[in-house]
């Protein structure tokens, strides 16, 4: 028995999860502000103390996600593609097109039938199909962001969107609040042209199922249902969405300790 | 001869390039003329044999595009516009003038903008075809003869068929030379790494060509001298794309852990793996090597009767590298609004999948500012392929 962590520290949220052997222990999710240094010991430490442990109890320790560079405390660091691929594949055996929302990128990621990455694709520069894109959106409807997918679930006449652009759909989002459109009917055009900006990036890794979704964005039901709507399949969720990558580099942690 | 005295030829080729134009500063104190080109059409052997510099232009990926982009539309890729943003600011002020060709839209519809607002004393746009014909032969023997006429009015002295012969020996030479340094990158894991062969290439470009052909021969014994690497398992990448000259995505590939060993760039191999045949009016084999043996997506190469033998024609010698260099993966490296390349990529990404090798295709700026993210697709693609 052996205690291992997990890091992913995001452009929006770090992750840490602390797993004794392949099992989830304990984790903890923060905004990563503008210290990666800091925030991955302050998440880390927090998923410790959650179960009474310090770094000292700590077998090794795998870092992802964009600031994982940053992680000097880790023992090995790898991408968060990968590591997602790890998580789903542990959680999810049969998935073989993970999608991640994560804030500043969506990412497709094709597996083979051992969950090893066949191939994967990242958002380009643009925002949209991003979690960004549904922050700004939920700043000028002045809620937050946890709230989009229940809200959303509730439209009766979902608004078009023309673009999936961030910056655009704010300025549509805008003439739609001025037209007179319900909030609800909004959020539930915005996911969808979300959901829609996301499926190009699925079809160029050659679509197979079954598809879990994971990242921040996999919280906001509406976009879960979007996505089921373009996919026209179930969209496998895990409990914990948000930690897969990091989940996924506490599994990589402790295989790399049962090879040593 | 250019004596590089005790101090390390790759020290030396690091200097120039970290302070591209060095040289051709000086030469043009010392009375040279230095003209500047854009892209792989050169043609090098005619500016040589007229007794001028050639002089390749690049920009610089870690500087902002400040004032350029007041002349040139941002539709223009950004290798252009970068570049044409440094020779607005006056980083190029020791050029003579430039040689334009008729290359890709970005850069033969800014023509008129560089024309205007750089106000060189000498300016040629050689009208390049894109078709590989026997007309097309005859045409840019051409459009070479006027380039002649107008370096002779340049110089004020006379282009002989025996400068220009010369001036292709000296050029096969010096790719000759270029190709040697190669093989050094053959081997597991590679005797000269992908950043100092970068090096080495962007400083073999701003040189006139014996000193250029010094530095690499000398770098080639260099190199060899060093010990023999301990072997590793680590992936062997090789980069395609255009004017990629700068060591800021080589060093993401190698800092992530592989080894660029080969490559299918402009300034790379694409500038170095065909030589010019000695005709007997030495024009012939200019042309010859320009129009049909550089493969670049400007030009219609290949004559097949199929699809497959097109893209064998086009792209074959891209497996032949994968081949000799035993490349585990190819980075395929596009600059937006690239539209020469970017209507090749799905052609030459299947092709060289077919074969067995991955491929990661990456589209982006001429700049450093997105290299984060380039890094995590790299990243990615090394722990897929590893």
């Amino acid at each position: 028995m052996a205690f291992v962590l997990g890091i992913d520290v995001g452009s929006g949220y770090s992750k840490a999860v602390v797993c004794e052997d392949r099992s989830i222990r304990s984790f903890a999710v923060m905004p990563s502000g503008g210290d990666y240094k800091e925030i991955a010991r302050t998440v880390a430490t927090k998923a410790l103390l959650e179960i009474g442990l310090s770094f000292n109890d700590v077998v090794y320790t795998v870092a992802a996600g964009y600031g994982a560079g940053m992680v000097d405390f880790a023992d090995h660091s790898l991408t968060d593609i990968s590591c997602h691929a790890t998580g789903i594949h542990h959680l999810f055996p049969s998935v073989k097109t993970v999608i991640d929302v994560g804030a500043q990128f969506s990412r497709a990621i094709r597996l083979d039938n051992d969950g090893r990455i066949a191939n994967f694709i990242l958002n380009e520069k643009c925002a949209g199909g991003s979690g960004k894109f549904l922050q700004t959106i939920a700043r000028i409807l002045h809620m937050n962001v946890n709230e989009i997918g229940d809200l959303s679930l509730t439209a009766t006449n979902p608004v078009e969107f023309t673009t999936a652009c961030a910056v655009f759909a704010e300025s549509e989002a805008v003439s739609r609040i001025a037209e007179g459109a319900a909030p609800a009917d909004i959020l539930a055009g915005l996911n969808k042209a979300m959901a829609s900006k996301i499926i190009t990036l699925v079809t160029r890794v050659s679509y197979a199922p079954d598809c879990a979704l994971t990242g921040g964005g996999a919280k906001n039901r509406g976009l879960v249902k979007a996505i089921q709507e373009e996919l026209s399949t179930t969209v496998l969720v895990a409990d914990e969405p948000q930690i897969t990558a990091a989940f996924g580099a506490a599994l990589v942690a402790f295989e790399r300790i049962q090879a040593r | 001869m250019t004596n590089f005295g005790n101090g390390s030829s790759l020290t030396v080729a690091d200097k120039y390039y970290s302070q591209y134009g060095l040289r051709a500063r000086e030469l043009k104190g010392s009375g040279k003329k230095i003209i500047g080109y854009l892209s792989v059409l050169g043609p090098i052997e005619i500016l040589t044999a007229a007794g001028v510099v050639p002089f390749r232009l690049k920009g610089n990926v870690s500087e902002a595009i400040t004032k350029g982009d007041a002349y040139m539309e941002t539709i223009i890729c950004p290798f252009v516009r970068n570049v044409f943003d440094a020779a607005i600011k006056g980083k190029f002020d020791f050029l003579e003038g430039m040689v334009l060709p008729h290359q890709c839209d970005s850069i033969d519809r800014t023509d008129d903008v560089w024309a205007n607002n750089l106000q060189l004393p000498y300016w040629h746009y050689l009208n390049v075809p894109h078709v590989t014909d026997d007309p097309s032969i005859e045409f840019m023997k051409d459009i070479l003869r006027l380039l002649i006429r107008s370096l002779e009015k340049l110089t004020g002295k006379k282009i002989t068929d025996d400068d220009i012969a010369q001036a292709v020996k000296a050029h096969n030479e010096n790719r000759q030379l270029m190709r040697d340094l190669y093989v050094l990158r053959k081997s597991n894991p590679p005797m000269i790494s992908g950043t100092e062969m970068m090096k080495v290439l962007v400083a073999a470009m701003s040189l006139p060509v014996d000193e250029s052909s010094a530095l690499i021969k000398s770098v080639t014994e260099e190199v060899k001298a060093r010990p023999m690497p301990a072997n590793g398992k680590v992936p062997r990448i090789m980069l395609i794309g255009d004017q990629i000259d700068d060591v800021a995505i080589i060093d993401a590939i190698e800092g992530a852990g592989a080894h660029l060993v080969m490559d299918d760039l402009s300034i790379g191999s694409k500038m170095y793996w065909t030589d010019v045949d000695a005709t007997p009016d030495p024009i012939q084999g200019i042309a010859e090597r320009y129009l049909r043996k550089l493969k670049i997506p400007t030009t219609f190469v290949g004559d097949g009767n199929t699809y497959q033998e097109n893209l064998e024609a086009r792209f074959g010698h891209m497996k032949q590298f994968i081949k000799e260099f035993k490349v585990d993966g190819a980075i395929l490296f596009i600059y937006k609004y690239c539209d020469p390349y970017g209507f090749d990529v799905p052609a030459m990404k299947s092709f060289i999948e077919s074969g067995g090798t991955p491929v990661l295709y990456l589209e982006d700026e001429y700049s450093t500012s997105t290299l984060a993210r380039v890094k995590t697709r790299i990243e990615a693609f090394l722990e897929m392929i590893a």
